[in-house]
């Protein structure tokens, strides 16, 4: 199994973002998270994948605290950022997803134009002095995006009105304009057609070199193409941790291995 | 009579209906699946053609002869006395009616006597006439469809046929009932702006409201029938009781819908809704008796003339009752913008009141809007609080504290008065319209709204 690599350091040895240890989420009575230990490193990008239910976007949902508008879910356990308990009773978790950004399944611009959108975050963290300073941060974000090219011309149109693939890009804009370190990606290309996965497995790609990303995935192979780390979540338990590589060729769990070779899940 | 035809027709039914499905049993001999339409299909088309056929008779000859009787023995009433109103022909036979089944006339006479034995004799006649067809139309019914029942016979096509028929019937007497309805106003519109030479501007745009004075005379005066102050109390009165329930109704949405605990909300909605089942003649004299002396001695305490009757206080108390009514709308509206629009503020980090005003509100807004809308249209529509609370003279002014007047409580003034019902028909069905049309747009633009708020996110 895998060991924290704090302790064995390696050439490739990369700051560590988030630092779980012993992590256990309920939803009322359901135990849907069991003893996660896990490091999840800066500038890499992290696959979870595993078959549904097996709690992988619950943990994702930890990271940033999206579980706290859900009434009944309760975690235990730490989970550190930058060596800091998101847990703690000081942490405001509104000002925590500031820092770790989040995609969704589904893309859900506002109901409002492409400029406002990624106006929004920027606007309540009072990230711009003045009009031409926020400009400045629309237009960044929707080039990191690879969104601007496409969007420059008809910035005051709706969000809604873009493809599914734009909107998911404009998603990924709106969250990179507040500046993250982390960026929280649950089945981000779910919803979208071959070419705007592809689109946007690209963008994943470059955005490791700011963020650390953390990317739930149903799809193995889209797992193997984006991540560096892999982890392989089943019945709540997260049963293997390690390089994608290790982990699609030579997985040391049987389930691992029954899992990639499509005999569970 | 009529009882125990029907009570025929109904057992007759019924008796098809077992029959038919009894026949239709024996015939598949055991092998359901060998008819084209299950058993009780056969039953059910037989006995809802004895019911069209028994039911329809017996209304159809209870109502043609009624009108026929009473056309022929009024004009004979006619002859016999030429110089009677109508109205009193009338009263003769209604007397002569009594007379002829037994019960206690106002008047006995000759006349009535003789037209009471005419009634008897005719009635007597469709009596048998009715018996006869209803009897007849009914077993024709049950033989004929009793004898089509074999196992090829589609029963459940034609059975989905007549229901079809018969939802279509009822459709078409609810929409023939509202264009009746909509008909008679339009009728009585346009013979009040006729007896006005029409002159529609002097209605539309008069300041005297007093329709009544000058008809001794025998006619309307044009310059009586302003409506203006009438439109302008129920808009000054439908303004206070917006400016009550939209701030009121909007923020416990907001509140119920987003911040309040699962038990709250459980417990919050139910009572607010209650609010609305309370009957508005309670509200009228709630304002009446309870808010307007406080409002009025608060007033004197401050050294501010309040009347008794006041569009404050109708304002007020209206605004209290449509509250549920744009509460439990706009938490629909609110409820129904996405969770992932919300997940995705949260998620940048916004708090839950920059979420709710920046992303759920806006969203919201035209299924808001037209909660208001709705609200306002109730609102002009509204009559037992104001007519209670608001005062009778139509009186132009725009200061809440004093008596206005509105156009409903004119309405029911006209309707319940002293004055002949054909005079003050006229203004009232006028009015009636002028009302409709107005509320009919506001809910038009409303609908538009919510339609477009819809496309947006389905």
């Amino acid at each position: 199994m895998y060991d924290a690599p704090k302790h064995e350091p390696t050439l490739e040895q990369k700051e560590i973002k988030f630092a779980a240890r012993n992590v256990q989420v309920y939803y009322g009575d359901t135990h849907a998270i069991k003893d996660v230990d896990v490091d999840i490193e800066d500038n890499t990008v992290t696959a979870f994948i595993g078959p549904s239910g097996c709690g992988k976007s619950t943990f994702l949902r930890c990271l940033n605290r999206m579980n706290d508008t859900i009434d009944v879910c309760r975690v235990e356990g730490d989970i550190l950022l930058d060596g800091e308990d998101i847990y703690h009773k000081d942490v405001d978790p509104v000002q925590l997803r500031a820092k770790v950004g989040m995609v969704f399944q589904k893309p859900n611009p506002f109901p409002k134009s492409i400029y406002e959108n990624v106006a929004y975050g920027p606007r309540i963290h009072g990230m711009a002095r003045d009009k031409s300073d926020l400009d400045e941060i629309v237009e960044r974000s929707l080039k990191r995006a690879a969104l601007w090219d496409e969007a420059k011309d008809r910035l005051d149109a709706p969000g809604t009105g873009l493809s599914g693939g734009q909107q998911q890009r404009l998603c990924i804009a709106r969250a990179v304009a507040t500046q993250p370190e982390v960026l929280l990606m649950d089945e981000p290309c779910s919803a979208l057609d071959p070419i705007a996965t592809a689109q946007v497995e690209e963008l994943i790609d470059e955005l490791r070199e700011q963020y650390s990303v953390v990317i739930v995935t149903h799809s193995m192979q889209q797992a193997a193409r984006v991540s560096q780390k892999t982890a392989f979540f089943h019945l709540g338990y997260l049963v293997e941790f390690g390089e994608t590589g290790t982990i699609f060729t030579n997985p040391e769990d049987e389930r691992t291995e029954s899992y990639i070779t499509g005999r569970i899940g | 009579m009529i009882a125990v035809l029907t009570a025929f027709v109904l057992v007759l039914a019924l008796a098809s209906y077992f029959l038919a499905r009894h026949r239709a049993q024996v015939m598949s001999g055991g092998q359901p699946a060998s008819l084209h339409s299950r058993p009780s299909y056969h039953g059910a088309y037989s006995l809802l053609w004895v019911l069209l056929a028994g039911i329809g008779f017996l209304i159809l000859l209870t109502v043609v002869p009624n009108y026929i009787m009473t056309q022929t023995l009024l004009s004979q009433i006619g002859e016999a006395a030429p110089d009677t109103a109508f109205i009193e022909r009338q009263l003769i036979l209604s007397d002569a009616k009594a007379l002829a089944e037994g019960r206690v006339a106002s008047q006995t006479g000759e006349l009535r006597q003789r037209i009471a034995a005419e009634y008897s004799s005719i009635s007597t006649t469709w009596t048998w006439v009715r018996i006869v067809l209803v009897v007849g139309a009914a077993m024709l019914a049950a033989v004929t469809t009793q004898r089509s029942v074999s196992p090829q016979y589609r029963a459940r096509n034609r059975t989905e046929k007549v229901v079809r028929a018969i939802l279509a019937a009822m459709a078409t007497i609810a929409i023939l009932t509202t264009i009746g309805i909509v008909l008679s106003l339009i009728f009585e519109t346009i013979g009040f702006f006729a007896e006005l030479d029409w002159r529609i501007d002097k209605f539309l745009f008069g300041t005297t409201w007093s329709p009544l004075s000058g008809v001794h005379t025998g006619n309307m005066d044009p310059d009586n029938v302003g409506a203006i102050p009438l439109f302008a109390g129920t808009l000054l009165i439908t303004l206070i009781a917006m400016l009550v329930a939209i701030p009121v109704g909007l923020f416990a949405a907001i509140y119920l819908s987003d911040f309040a605990t699962k038990k709250v909300r459980g417990t919050v909605k139910p009572m607010l809704e209650i609010l609305a089942g309370i009957p508005t003649v309670v509200y009228g004299f709630f304002a009446a008796i309870t808010v307007a002396p406080f409002l009025r001695n608060t007033g004197e305490s401050i050294g501010i003339p309040i009347a008794s009757e006041s569009a404050l206080v109708a304002g007020v108390v209206m605004g209290i009752m449509i509250i549920p009514f744009i509460s439990s709308l706009s938490d629909d509206v609110i409820n129904s913008v996405p969770q992932a629009l919300r997940d995705g503020s949260y998620g940048l980090g916004a708090t839950r009141a920059e979420t709710m005003r920046q992303v759920v509100l806006p969203a919201a807004l035209p299924g808001i809007v037209s909660a208001a809308l709705l609200g306002f249209s109730r609102a002009v529509g509204e009559t037992m609080i104001v007519v209670m609370a608001a005062g009778q003279g139509a009186n132009l002014t725009a200061n809440p504290l004093e008596a206005v007047t509105t156009v409903t409580v004119q309405i029911v003034m006209l309707i319940t008065g002293d004055t002949e019902a054909d005079t003050a028909a006229g203004p009232a069905f006028t009015l009636g319209f002028t009302l409709f049309c107005i509320t009919l747009l506001m809910n038009m633009l409303a609908q538009r709204l919510v339609r477009r708020y819809r496309e947006s996110y389905e």
